[in-house]
């Protein structure tokens, strides 16, 4: 008959750490022996004692309630910035350069929120049809599943009392935020972001964001422009 | 193309676990709130590190600690564990747990609570990890950097620390 259990056996024993193959033997043996069952019961009866008496916390702000934590992973996101912006061909009174600025800054305030998006979605065939009725065009949502960006979810903005939709993209680490607008001037450029302008099915696509060139073009193609 | 799953999927539904942790590191509601958001600051920023496939829970709970070890409150609360209270030392186990010395009733749950939330930091997090939050040695060893045998030899003490404070509330 094997000896007594080591104490760190017991501990491991009651934790489920003990390999299979020393199980049958270890178990022959708590059969056997009451002073090692005792001592095996005792880390047990412990181990629910803790997790009955510990109280387990919740939070209590919306921030991290169920069902808004699912949008609130990407507040923090403002580090990557790129934001490609679709605009319709109306021309407002803005500067060229200041209009790029606002949106670059409303990327970035999106982006700090606690809620950035309503709708979670990596599918496109929920994320387009949840803007429908929400702004007065239809959404662009292309297939990203050949490119290296993916969907992460929408919500809808207003930029000069216009209504518009937010696409939250990724690329890697990088986060995209693509507004749609409809009759938007095109924009100018800010010194912090690279800034890419194209136009396509009546609207003006503008991305902005501290990535490449390329990704820009990357993602401008991704959009079929 | 094929991707592991996203940082979304593996994270979110870590939510309140990481919370309730946070909680009890901190023992304060809103500084726990601030702990998770960092946290979640920090591994979305880094989520591009994360080898998928690996424990993804060790990996975030890590963060987690980390960020409260460097916060204001961990730095407070943690000050360097002396030579003698050193948590991987262990000079055998003189006593046996035997029933008559665990016997733990709904009356003394406040008492394991406080003996628990007296626990210094080495201590009270392996016995949260395991005991709570149903951690694995493996994963306790992963979240605190620590060997596996090192988290063996420390909840023993700690749950010998345990008794010792439910003796003494008698």
């Amino acid at each position: 008959m094997m000896q007594d259990l080591t104490a760190e056996e017991v501990e491991r024993y009651a934790d489920g750490e003990i390999a299979p193959e020393s199980l049958p033997e270890i178990e022959a043996h708590l059969r056997d022996c009451s002073r090692c069952a005792n001592a095996v019961l005792g880390v047990m009866q412990m181990k629910r004692a803790v997790r009955a008496a510990m109280p387990r916390f919740t939070p209590k702000r919306p921030l991290v309630l169920r069902k808004r934590a699912s949008q609130t992973f990407v507040w923090f996101a403002a580090a990557a910035a790129l934001i490609v912006i679709a605009i319709g061909s109306e021309m407002l009174v803005l500067s060229r350069n200041t209009s790029a600025r606002e949106l670059a800054d409303l990327h970035s305030t999106i982006l700090a929120s606690a809620n950035p998006i309503d709708v979670v979605s990596t599918d496109r065939h929920t994320v387009k049809p949840w803007f429908e009725g929400r702004v007065p065009f239809a959404v662009n949502v292309p297939d990203l599943s050949a490119t290296p960006f993916r969907l992460i979810g929408g919500r809808v903005v207003f930029w000069h009392g216009r209504p518009g939709a937010y696409l939250l993209v990724s690329k890697g680490a990088h986060k995209i935020s693509l507004f749609v607008f409809e009759s938007l001037p095109s924009l100018g450029s800010t010194p912090q972001m690279t800034i890419d302008e194209w136009r396509a099915n009546g609207l003006t696509y503008v991305a902005v964001g501290d990535v490449s060139r390329d990704d820009l073009e990357a993602l401008r193609r991704a959009y079929g422009g | 193309m094929t991707e592991g799953p996203t940082f979304e999927a593996l994270a979110l539904p870590l939510f309140e676990p990481l919370y309730n942790y946070a909680r009890w590191l901190a023992r304060d509601a809103e500084e726990a709130e601030d702990l998770v958001q960092e946290t979640y600051l920090k591994a979305f920023r880094g989520f591009g590190s994360f080898t998928a496939g690996t424990n993804f829970r060790a990996w975030i709970y890590r963060i987690l600690r980390n960020t409260f070890l460097t916060s204001r409150s961990g730095l407070r609360g943690t000050p360097q564990v002396s030579i003698d209270d050193d948590p991987d030392r262990f000079e055998g186990l003189a006593e046996a747990a035997t029933p008559e010395t665990i016997f733990f009733s709904r009356a003394n749950a406040a008492a394991l609570q406080a003996a628990i939330e007296a626990l210094p930091l080495p201590f009270r997090e392996v016995i949260l990890l395991s005991d709570v939050e149903n951690f694995s040695y493996k994963e306790i060893a992963e979240t605190l950097s620590i060997p596996v045998g090192t988290v063996t030899s420390r909840l023993l003490r700690a749950r010998a620390k345990v008794r010792e404070a439910l003796r003494g509330s008698k």
